[in-house]
C-alpha cells in the first residue's frame, strides 16, 4: 500500500472524502483520487481494494451491485451514515493537524 | 465492534466465501478492463493496453490476499482453502503420500502403543487424594545392602504409627490369597489385609456399604468384615446391591461382606479382588508393607530421619510410592520409550527428506506463486498445512495400527507391568497421539517448507524444474545420515539385548521345566493336610502322568521360607554369621517329578512322610560347598529355625541346585523338609506329563474336585512358562528393541533408496555423458555404490556414538553381556550396511542400464 507516502489512514480519508460526492465504483475512485494526487496511489490502483474493504467491514461504506456509465456491471460503494461522521471527523483532526504543522513550519 | 459481531462477520464470510470470492474477482476484473478501455482511448494497441492494465493494478494474488484479511476471515479461511488444495495435490502424489503416511504411521504406532503402556505406570497421577504425599516405608539395615527395602515388623510399624509425627497417618498391609466359598462356587483369590486407616489414608471410599471402621475386628465367634472389588461384586454377584451384608465363607472362617471399592480401584497389584481388615500384633518378623502421607510441606528426608531414629540400628527408606509399584519396569519402559521417540525422529527425517524432494519439483509453481505477490509467510502456511495433513492420516494410522501393537505388547510384557498397569487406548492416549502427529508436522515440515518458500523468483522461472539444488541435497543427506544413526543405534540395542536374552535363555535352571505342570490349592484347615497326599496318591495314576508330587514353594515362582541353620558339632557361631538356607517343604518324589538330579543319597520316600518316622533332610549341593566344604555331607544332622522345636535331623540326600528365583541369581543353600514335619495348608502340586501339561488340567480339576468340592485349582500353569515369566522383562524389551530397530532399518532403507533414486535422475544427465565417454556399467555402478557409502557412513559413525551411550543405559538389562560387546555393534552396523546397498541396487542399476544418447537428449 502506498503508506510510505502518505500519514496513515490517509488514504481511507481520501476514499471517504470521494465517496462523500456520491457512490461510485472502485476504478471510479480510484480515477478521482488521481487526478487529485498524483502519488497516492503509484504502487497500484490495486491497493485501494483493501482499504474499500476495510471501510466496508468498519461499516463507514457500503458496496452494491449496479450499472456503470457504459453498461458494464461495476460495485458501487457509497457513504454510510456512520462513515459520513467519520468523514468529518478525520476531516476535523486532519485540518487540526495540518494548521497545527503549518504553525510550526512557519515559525521556524 | 463487538467481539459477538466481529465473531458473526468472520462466521457469515466464511459461509459464503465462494460468493464473496467470486465478487472480488469481477470487482477486480471489471476494474482492470475498465483501465485497459481507458488505456485503448488513449492509443495504445490492444495488447499494450491490457497489460499496462494489469501492471497499473499491482499484484493481484496479493491484493486478493489482503482483501480477504480485511474482509475479516483471515487464517480460518487459508487454511482451509490450504487443506483443500493440499488434499488435492497429495491425492495425485499417491507415491510419495503412502510412503511418507506410512512411515510416519509406523512411528507414531510405535509411539502410542508404549505411551500407553507406559502411561499408566509412570506418567498418570496415581488414583488416590494427593498421590504425591504418599510413600512406601521400607526398614533397611546400614550394614547389609542386600536388605534396602525390606518388609517392616509389626513392633517398628507401630512403633512408628505412634511417633512419627512427620506423617498424616499410615497403614500396614500384607499381600496374599483366600479362597472365597459363598456355598456355590468357590475360588481362591489374591487379598491384601489392610490396616483400618488404609482406605481413608488413600481417599478411597466404598462404591457401596462402607470401608472398614477402626473396631472392625476378627472378634473371636464375630463374623470378620470383607470388601470386595467391583470388578468381583459384577462378576460372582452380578452386581446385586444386596450382596452387601451377604455371609460368605473365607478359608475357613465365616466372613461378611460390608463394601465394594470404587471400579478399578487398586493399590499395586491389580489381581487382587478381596480386602481384609488387618490387626496389628506385636511381632519382630519384618513381614508387613507399610506406607503412610507425609503432612503438607515436610519432606522426605526428614521423615525418613524421624522413622529412623525410632528403629535403630536398623534405618527407614521412605520411597515415593509410583517409585515402589513402578521399580521393576521403569527401566525398561524408558528405554522403549526413548527408542520409539528415536524411531519417530528416524521417521520424521524421511518424511522431511521425501518433502524436500518433492518440494524441488514444485519450485517453479512456488516460484510462480511469489511473483504473483503471495507472501513467503503464506507459502510457508501452505506447505505446513500439507504437513500437517500428511500428519494427521499417519496419526490416525498410527493409532490404528497402535492399538494392533497394545495387544502383541500386552501380551509379550512382564506380568510385573500388566499386573499394577491398566493398559489401554483411551481419549489420553488419543489426544497424545494427536500432539505428537502435531508435533511431527512441524518437525518434518519447517525446514522443507522453509528452503521451499526461499526460492529465488527470477532464476526459477528462467529455467524449468530441472537442475540441482545444493542447498536441499546437502540437507536430505543430512537427514539421512541422521535416520542411518538412529537406526544403528536401535539395532545395537536390539542385538545387545537380543544376545542377552539367548544368554539367559541357555542358562540351566536346574530342573527340567518341559512337561510338567504346576498349581496350587488350600486346604479349609489344618486337619484337611492328608488331601495334599490324597490329591497327589491320585493325580500320579492318571493316564498320561509319570509322576506327581508337592512343594511349599515352588522354584521361580516367589520367593521360599529361609531360616537359620544349625550344624551338629559346629561351635556356636557368632550373631550374625549363622549359617542361613532356603527352606522348602516337599512331598516324597518331588526330586524325581521336577527333575532335580539327586547327586548323592536318596530322595525321601513315604516312610520318610509320617510324623512319627525320624527327622531327615535332603540338601542342595550350593549348601555342601558352603557349609560342608569337603566334608562327608550325608549322615550329618543338622536343625534349622524353622518351627518352635527343631530336634536335629540327618541329612540322607544331596541334590541339584536350582536357580533361585530367577535365572540371572545364583542358587542359595538350601534344606528340604519332607511334608509331614513341615507342613503348610498351600502347597504347589508338580505333575509330569508324558505330554502337553495343560492338556491333563481338566482332569486333575475333577480329581481335586472329588475330593473335596470347596478345593479350587489355582494358577495352574506349564513350568516352562513360570520360568518364561523370570524373563519375561528381558525378552519384552529384547523382542519390543528388535522390532523397533527392523522398522527403523525400513525407514532408512526407503531414505537411502529416496535420495539415490532422486540424485540418479537428476544426475541423468552426468551419467549420460560419463557413458558417451567411456564408463562401462561398472563403473557407473561403483559411482551410486560411492554416494551410498558417502551417505550412510557419516551415519553410521554418529550412530556409533550414540549406540555407545544407549548401551549403558542399557547395562542393567543385560545378561552376561557387555555394554560393549562388539559382536552386537558388528552385526548392528554389517546390517545397516547390507540393506543400505540393497536399498542402492535399483538406482544404481538404472543408471548403469542408461542409454547415453536418450539421456543427452533430456533438457
Amino acid at each position: 500500500m502506498a503508506k510510505d507516502d502518505l500519514l496513515p489512514g490517509t488514504l481511507d480519508m481520501l476514499i471517504l472524502k470521494v465517496l462523500d460526492r456520491g457512490a461510485m465504483h472502485g476504478f471510479g475512485i480510484a480515477e478521482r483520487i488521481r487526478e487529485r494526487s498524483e502519488n497516492v496511489l503509484s504502487v497500484g490502483e490495486g491497493s485501494l481494494y483493501p482499504a474499500l474493504y476495510r471501510l466496508e467491514r468498519q461499516r463507514w461504506i457500503t458496496a452494491e451491485w449496479g450499472q456503470s456509465e457504459n453498461n458494464r456491471r461495476a460495485r458501487y460503494y457509497a457513504l454510510t451514515r456512520a462513515g459520513r461522521k467519520q468523514l468529518a471527523v478525520e476531516t476535523d483532526g486532519w485540518e487540526r493537524m495540518s494548521l497545527a504543522i503549518r504553525q510550526v513550519m512557519r515559525s521556524t | 465492534m463487538s467481539p459477538w459481531r466481529a465473531l458473526g462477520n468472520r462466521l457469515r464470510a466464511l459461509l459464503q466465501k465462494a460468493r464473496l470470492d467470486a465478487d472480488m474477482d469481477e470487482e477486480m476484473r471489471t476494474h482492470i478492463e475498465m483501465r485497459a478501455q481507458r488505456n485503448l482511448d488513449a492509443g495504445m494497441d490492444p495488447e499494450e493496453a491490457r497489460y499496462a492494465a494489469r501492471r497499473q493494478f499491482g499484484p493481484i494474488e496479493s491484493i486478493q490476499d489482503a482483501c480477504r484479511g480485511e474482509r475479516g476471515v483471515g487464517w480460518i479461511e487459508d487454511f482451509l482453502h490450504d487443506v483443500r488444495h493440499g488434499a488435492r495435490r497429495l491425492g495425485k502424489d499417491r507415491g510419495f503420500t503412502a510412503v511418507s503416511v506410512l512411515t510416519l504411521a509406523l512411528g507414531i504406532g510405535a509411539v502410542v502403543a508404549i505411551f500407553a503402556a507406559a502411561d499408566d505406570l509412570l506418567f498418570r497421577p496415581l488414583p488416590y487424594r494427593a498421590p504425591d504425599r504418599l510413600f512406601r516405608l521400607w526398614e533397611r539395615d546400614p550394614t547389609r545392602p542386600e536388605t534396602a527395602r525390606s518388609e517392616v515388623s509389626a513392633d517398628d510399624f507401630m512403633a512408628w504409627k505412634a511417633g512419627g509425627s512427620s506423617f498424616e497417618g499410615m497403614a500396614a498391609y500384607y499381600e496374599g490369597r483366600a479362597v472365597l466359598h459363598d456355598g456355590e462356587r468357590a475360588d481362591e483369590l489374591h487379598v491384601q489385609g489392610v490396616t483400618p486407616g488404609f482406605f481413608p489414608m488413600l481417599g478411597i471410599g466404598a462404591f457401596h456399604g462402607r470401608t472398614f471402621a477402626p473396631d472392625d475386628g476378627p472378634a473371636p465367634g464375630t463374623s470378620a468384615p470383607v470388601i470386595i472389588s467391583f470388578r468381583l461384586w459384577r462378576s460372582w454377584f452380578g452386581g446385586d446391591p444386596d450382596a452387601v451384608g451377604r455371609a460368605v465363607r473365607l478359608d475357613s472362617a465365616t466372613a461378611t461382606i460390608i463394601g465394594v471399592t470404587p471400579p478399578g480401584f487398586r493399590f499395586g497389584d491389580r489381581d487382587v479382588d478381596l480386602w481384609l481388615p488387618l490387626h496389628l500384633r506385636p511381632s519382630k518378623s519384618r513381614d508387613l508393607n507399610a506406607v503412610g502421607r507425609l503432612k503438607r510441606g515436610v519432606g522426605r528426608a526428614e521423615a525418613e530421619a524421624q522413622l529412623s531414629l525410632m528403629v535403630q540400628p536398623w534405618m527407614a527408606t521412605v520411597e515415593p510410592l509410583r517409585d515402589s509399584f513402578t521399580r521393576s519396569v521403569k527401566g525398561s519402559l524408558l528405554v522403549l520409550l526413548g527408542a520409539v521417540g528415536l524411531l519417530l525422529g528416524a521417521a520424521c527425517a524421511n518424511a522431511a527428506s521425501l518433502l524436500l524432494a518433492r518440494n524441488r519439483a514444485r519450485r517453479s509453481e512456488m516460484a510462480m506463486r511469489l511473483a504473483l505477490g503471495a507472501s513467503r509467510g503464506r507459502l510457508v502456511r501452505q506447505l505446513l498445512t500439507e504437513s500437517l495433513l500428511l500428519a494427521m492420516c499417519a496419526g490416525a494410522l498410527g493409532v490404528a495400527l497402535g492399538r494392533y501393537a497394545l495387544y502383541a505388547l500386552v501380551a509379550l510384557a512382564p506380568r510385573a507391568l500388566t499386573r499394577s498397569a491398566d493398559v489401554a487406548i483411551d481419549g489420553r492416549v488419543v489426544l497424545f497421539a494427536v500432539a505428537v502427529s502435531a508435533a511431527t508436522a512441524l518437525l518434518f515440515g519447517a525446514v522443507p517448507a522453509a528452503v521451499s518458500a526461499r526460492a529465488d523468483v527470477a532464476p526459477e522461472l528462467a529455467r524449468n524444474s530441472r537442475g540441482g539444488g545444493p542447498r536441499a541435497g546437502s540437507l536430505r543427506a543430512w537427514l539421512i545420515a541422521g535416520e542411518v544413526a538412529v537406526s544403528l543405534i536401535l539395532l545395537t540395542g536390539g542385538s545387545l539385548l537380543f544376545r542377552s536374552l539367548v544368554k539367559l535363555q541357555e542358562v540351566d535352571s536346574g530342573l527340567m521345566p518341559r512337561h510338567l505342570l504346576a498349581f496350587h490349592f488350600r486346604v479349609p484347615s489344618p486337619d484337611k493336610v492328608n488331601l495334599f497326599d490324597l490329591s497327589r496318591e491320585r493325580i500320579a495314576v492318571l493316564p498320561g502322568v509319570r509322576a506327581a508330587s508337592a512343594t511349599s514353594f515352588l522354584p521361580f515362582d516367589g520367593p521360599p521360607a529361609a531360616a537359620r541353620v544349625e550344624i551338629e558339632g559346629r561351635p556356636a557361631p557368632a550373631p550374625g554369621e549363622e549359617p542361613v538356607a532356603a527352606v522348602r517343604t516337599v512331598m516324597p518324589r518331588y526330586f524325581g517329578t521336577i527333575g532335580i538330579p539327586i547327586r548323592q543319597g536318596r530322595d525321601f520316600t513315604a516312610a520318610d512322610n509320617g510324623a512319627d518316622a525320624p527327622m531327615r533332610f535332603v540338601v542342595n549341593e550350593a549348601f555342601v560347598r558352603k557349609y560342608l566344604p569337603g566334608q562327608e555331607p550325608l549322615g550329618r544332622r543338622i536343625r534349622t529355625s524353622m518351627a518352635r522345636t527343631n530336634p536335629l535331623g540327618e541329612i540322607i540326600g544331596v541334590v541339584g541346585d536350582v536357580k533361585e528365583g530367577s535365572m540371572r541369581q545364583e542358587p542359595v543353600p538350601t534344606v528340604y523338609y519332607v511334608y509331614a514335619h513341615m507342613s503348610y495348608g498351600q502347597m504347589t502340586l508338580v505333575v509330569r506329563t508324558e505330554g502337553d501339561p495343560m492338556a491333563i488340567l481338566a482332569l486333575v480339576r475333577r480329581v481335586v474336585h472329588d475330593l473335596d468340592p470347596g478345593l479350587p485349582v489355582a494358577d495352574a500353569r506349564a513350568m516352562d512358562a513360570i520360568l518364561g515369566e523370570t524373563y519375561a522383562r528381558e525378552r519384552f524389551s529384547a523382542l519390543l528393541m528388535a522390532g523397533f530397530s527392523i522398522l527403523s532399518l525400513l525407514v532408512a532403507a526407503v531414505g537411502v533408496y529416496g535420495v539415490l533414486a532422486c540424485s540418479v535422475q537428476e544426475r541423468t544427465r552426468e551419467i549420460g555423458v560419463r557413458v558417451a565417454v567411456g564408463a562401462d556399467g561398472r563403473r557407473i555402478v561403483e559411482l551410486v555404490l560411492g554416494d551410498t557409502l558417502r551417505l550412510v557412513l557419516p551415519g553410521l559413525l554418529a550412530g556409533l556414538g550414540g549406540a555407545l551411550s544407549l548401551s549403558r543405559l542399557l547395562s542393567s538389562l543385560l545378561f552376561k553381556t557387555g555394554a560393549w560387546d562388539p559382536a552386537s555393534f558388528a552385526i548392528a552396523a554389517g546390517t545397516l550396511l547390507v540393506v543400505a546397498l540393497v536399498a542402492a541396487a535399483s538406482p544404481a542399476g538404472r543408471a548403469a542400464r542408461l542409454d547415453p544418447t536418450a539421456a543427452l537428449r533430456l533438457e
